[in-house]
């Protein structure tokens, strides 16, 4: 043993400086589908954590005949508004206050609502982060300056309160933005604004809403006001229906810009 | 040749105690070993439901498991890697905390795994406590790793003992060193989920760790677990890696949940690298083998060995 060890080692070096020839052979993508039985034992360890998920998540919640989507691209994301409605509404019960503006992001939207009863799951799906509702204070500048950094990040970002219209030509573009009801924004007036504390900290880059002041955490989680919605309209017999469209009026020849990143607003 | 090989055959004690004698004089300077792979699988363990378009009924940790181990009877020397994300996305995260991914992760016998910038949904406590939980469980298949070299965990002890650089694995004919990086947490991650973890330039990074791997480790293939994404705005992505850190064969990706049939290939300084990510949520596994050549067998101009399905 000993000679095997120390004979051939030097003789070694040399050959093993030059590096291996690599090649790949058969490369695939294989779909994990229907045609896979499942393992037994995996399927056996599953079971009692399966049926505990589906105690909980699969109780019905509330009827949803048209469903709630976050739109195809170039399409507003009605789901979008529905939760910034919810949010803005939680965060005025919660502070006993009224909140001007609420704003959350299209990537923390995980799922679409599918049209028919919805479960506790499809929520959890929407919105599986634990993403607490922050108020905020901002100025009216501050708010217009939110909705604008929401729309060069992401063609225009799920808000509630008002209403936002890009006009003029991709190379001149005019940006409009007043309250809900058509009223003109007070650059200079500080309103309550609700949002999570993902975007608050920093997460997906609106930095305007960073600058917020008298942060009040509510402890609900964004996930949990949904929740609450869906249940209390349950409970007063009513069904859950996407928000109007008409938040956002971005012509396709500016989201083209954005998508391009060729536009400043 | 045959002396040589079994040298590097004895590297790894566990690997010379493995193969038996016979093959230090029978084995050539070659090689071969599959790797299987999967990203992003955001605690998808049961199939995707209704209403998921083409990926309706498909994925599911129990199929994927009879899958695995269809394919290790059948090919010999492999490895199950991860390119992170294993967190969120359904109900299963919000009730076991990514505890129940990683036990099953460990019950279908992955190798190695990278973190994704879900992973840290739940701050790192909680990242941790998954971990402990998979590394506790009473299971004949080892724990498996968890491999970074580009977040500073200084700040994060209880984490910077579960984490490696870079690993080595050793089989007949073929040395594998696998290494991993992860995307910046500014913009993804909330401040207060990462404390103690710091980010660092990935190619800054992979370049020592690669050169190690290939010059002292001697390895034959170099992985990198990559949650960078496949093609990115900024400066890092696995498209452009193979431009930036020179030496390695192999990018298993995630982040972008990138459907790809077949890797991309890109050359590089010291020969090609092959980019790979199989969309998300486990409704794919990925596959490459690779034939390894060293030394002699090259030299005298032998082919590579043919790699048959
Ligand atoms: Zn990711």
């Amino acid at each position: 043993m000993r000679s095997l060890f120390i004979v051939p080692l030097l003789a070694t070096l040399a050959a093993a400086q030059a590096p291996a020839k690599v090649k790949a052979g058969l490369v695939q993508s294989i779909p994990v589908d229907g045609s896979i039985p499942d393992d037994p034992v995996m399927a056996a360890y599953l079971a009692p954590y399966a049926a505990k998920i589906k105690a909980s998540f699969g109780q019905p919640l509330v009827k949803a005949p048209l469903g709630l989507f976050r739109g195809r691209p170039g399409e507003e994301n009605l789901l979008g508004y529905w939760v910034a409605d919810t949010m803005r509404a939680a965060a005025a019960k919660a502070i006993g206050m009224p909140v001007a503006f609420a704003f959350t992001n299209s990537g923390g939207l995980r799922a679409n609502l599918r049209r028919g009863q919805l479960k506790v799951e499809d929520i959890y799906e929407v919105m599986p982060f634990e993403n607490e509702v922050v108020i905020i204070e901002l100025t009216g500048a501050e708010v217009i300056q939110v909705v604008r950094e929401g729309l060069l990040h992401r063609g225009g970002e799920p808000c509630s309160g008002v209403l936002v219209k890009v006009s003029g030509t991709p190379e001149n573009p005019i940006l409009t933005v007043t309250w809900a009801d058509g009223k003109p924004i007070d650059p200079t007036a500080l309103v309550h604004v609700a949002t999570t504390d993902y975007l608050y900290g920093g997460g997906d880059s609106i930095p305007t809403l960073r600058k917020g002041r008298n942060l009040v955490r509510t402890g609900l989680t964004l996930r949990q006001v949904m929740l609450d919605r869906c249940a209390a309209l349950d409970k007063a017999g009513k069904e859950l229906l996407p928000p109007a469209p008409g938040r956002y009026q971005v012509p396709p020849e500016f989201r083209e810009a954005i998508r391009e990143k060729k536009l400043s607003l | 040749m045959e002396r040589r090989d079994f040298i590097a055959t004895l590297g790894a004690a566990a690997a010379a105690s493995a193969v038996p004698l016979r093959a230090a004089s029978a084995a050539p300077a070659s090689g071969r070993i599959t790797l299987l792979h999967t990203n992003d699988t955001h605690s998808h363990i049961e199939p995707f439901g209704p209403g998921n378009g083409t990926l309706t009924g498909r994925g599911g940790v129990a199929r994927r498991a009879t899958l695995i181990k269809q394919l290790r009877a059948a090919t010999g020397a492999s490895l199950l890697l991860d390119a992170g994300d294993t967190f969120q996305g359904t109900p299963y995260f919000n009730l076991y905390k990514g505890r129940l991914d990683y036990r099953l992760m460990r019950m279908m016998g992955y190798d190695a795994t990278t973190l994704g910038n879900h992973d840290f949904d739940n701050g790192v406590d909680m990242l941790v406590a998954a971990m402990e939980s998979m590394e506790a469980m009473n299971h004949p298949n080892a724990p498996f790793a968890f491999i970074n070299c580009n977040f500073d965990f200084k700040g994060a002890p209880h984490l910077a003992k579960r984490m490696r650089p870079y690993m080595v694995r050793e089989f007949p004919g073929v040395k594998v060193g696998i290494t991993g990086v992860g995307v910046a947490f500014a913009g993804l991650v909330s401040p207060q989920n990462h404390v103690g973890v710091g980010w660092r330039d990935p190619y800054e990074s992979l370049r020592p760790v690669v050169k190690h791997l290939r010059e002292t480790e001697k390895v034959d293939l170099v992985v990198v677990l990559s949650h960078l994404g496949y093609q990115m705005d900024g400066a890092y992505d696995d498209l452009r890696l193979p431009a930036h850190v020179p030496g390695v064969d192999a990018v298993i990706g995630g982040h972008t949940h990138t459907f790809l049939d077949v890797p991309t290939r890109l050359p590089q300084a010291l020969g090609e690298t092959l980019v790979f990510q199989v969309g998300f949520g486990g409704v794919n596994l990925g596959r490459m083998d690779f034939a390894v050549t060293r030394g002699e067998v090259r030299a005298s101009g032998g082919t590579s060995m043919p790699v048959e399905s």
